[in-house]
């Protein structure tokens, strides 16, 4: 049985989807889950890298990729893509927020029936 | 039983934005007009009542990435199609638990499990080499549901289509 061990956003810090929203909600997330919260900002050279190559292998890839993209890293070594800002809006990114932290899922993973 | 990648309605509800408005032009409310194709997905462009266009959306329930699909399309509707353009499109994933607990449970129902994917087509503002600014507009009166692109300067109000 596996368990979350981290919880990371792929964001930039000019992004009204990614900075406050995916910020707060991504730690109200984080809480629930009971992991940490790791932000990788794609402005830092560093911290590029690495989201990129977290995006192309296990998220919404494209030349010019969306953000914020949202990552749950797993005991097993598994690591699942759960969210992407919606394009559209900001307020859809935040009603996806909210459906998230209602979710059926979230609610097997805090019980620990979704491994 | 539906085609392989079409978006079935209880899905479009829940992937629709609430209340979208004009990108960089108007703001006032966008209308989605839903424009069929050949293609098995929904395509839905996001414009104001001055034909300013937001944002184009591409939905398909597949396993593989519909980008093809959109790029062609658009390609083959705009003019100039020079201005379409593979850095202008971004995938998105759709999951269940990030749709509300409808989606989530009929997601979650069938098998295999898998996002609906989604392509937008966001053609941002830009100015030509004179300095004069132009955007994305879109005129449908091409017959029922057919849509044509075309970039006219970002201030426009219904600008004349080229093809009209």
């Amino acid at each position: 049985m596996s368990t979350p061990v981290r919880l990371t956003i792929v964001l930039a810090p000019w992004c009204p989807h990614c900075v406050p929203l995916s910020v707060t909600e991504g730690g109200r997330l984080a809480r629930r889950l009971k992991v940490p919260l790791r932000l990788l900002d794609i402005d830092h050279a560093a911290q590029e890298k690495k989201a990129d190559q977290l995006v192309r292998r296990y998220g919404d890839p494209a030349p010019d990729y969306l953000i914020p993209q949202v990552f749950l890293e797993w005991a097993d070594g598994r690591v699942q893509h759960l969210l992407t800002g919606f394009s559209e809006e900001v307020p859809r990114t935040a009603r996806a927020w909210t459906d998230l932290l209602r979710s059926d899922w979230l609610r097997r993973v805090v019980r620990g029936e979704e491994t | 039983m539906s085609r392989t990648g079409a978006v079935p309605p209880i899905l479009r509800r829940a992937l629709r934005p609430a209340t979208p408005h004009c990108y960089r032009h108007c703001d006032r409310p966008l209308r989605g007009r839903t424009v069929p194709i050949s293609a098995p997905g929904w395509l839905c462009v996001y414009a104001c009542p001055g034909g300013a266009v937001s944002v184009v959306t591409y939905h398909e329930w597949a396993k593989t990435d519909p980008t093809p699909t959109l790029l062609r399309f658009a390609r083959s509707h705009t003019s100039p199609s020079t201005v379409v353009r593979r850095w202008d499109m971004r995938l998105a994933g759709r999951h269940g638990p990030e749709l509300g607990v409808t989606a989530e449970r009929f997601l979650a129902k069938a098998r295999p499990i898998r996002p609906v994917r989604v392509v937008y087509w966001r053609l941002y503002p830009f100015k030509k080499k004179d300095g004069s600014a132009f955007r994305l507009f879109a005129c449908f009166r091409h017959g029922v549901g057919a849509v044509q692109f075309f970039v006219a300067p970002r201030e426009s109000q219904s600008p004349p289509c080229p093809r009209c």
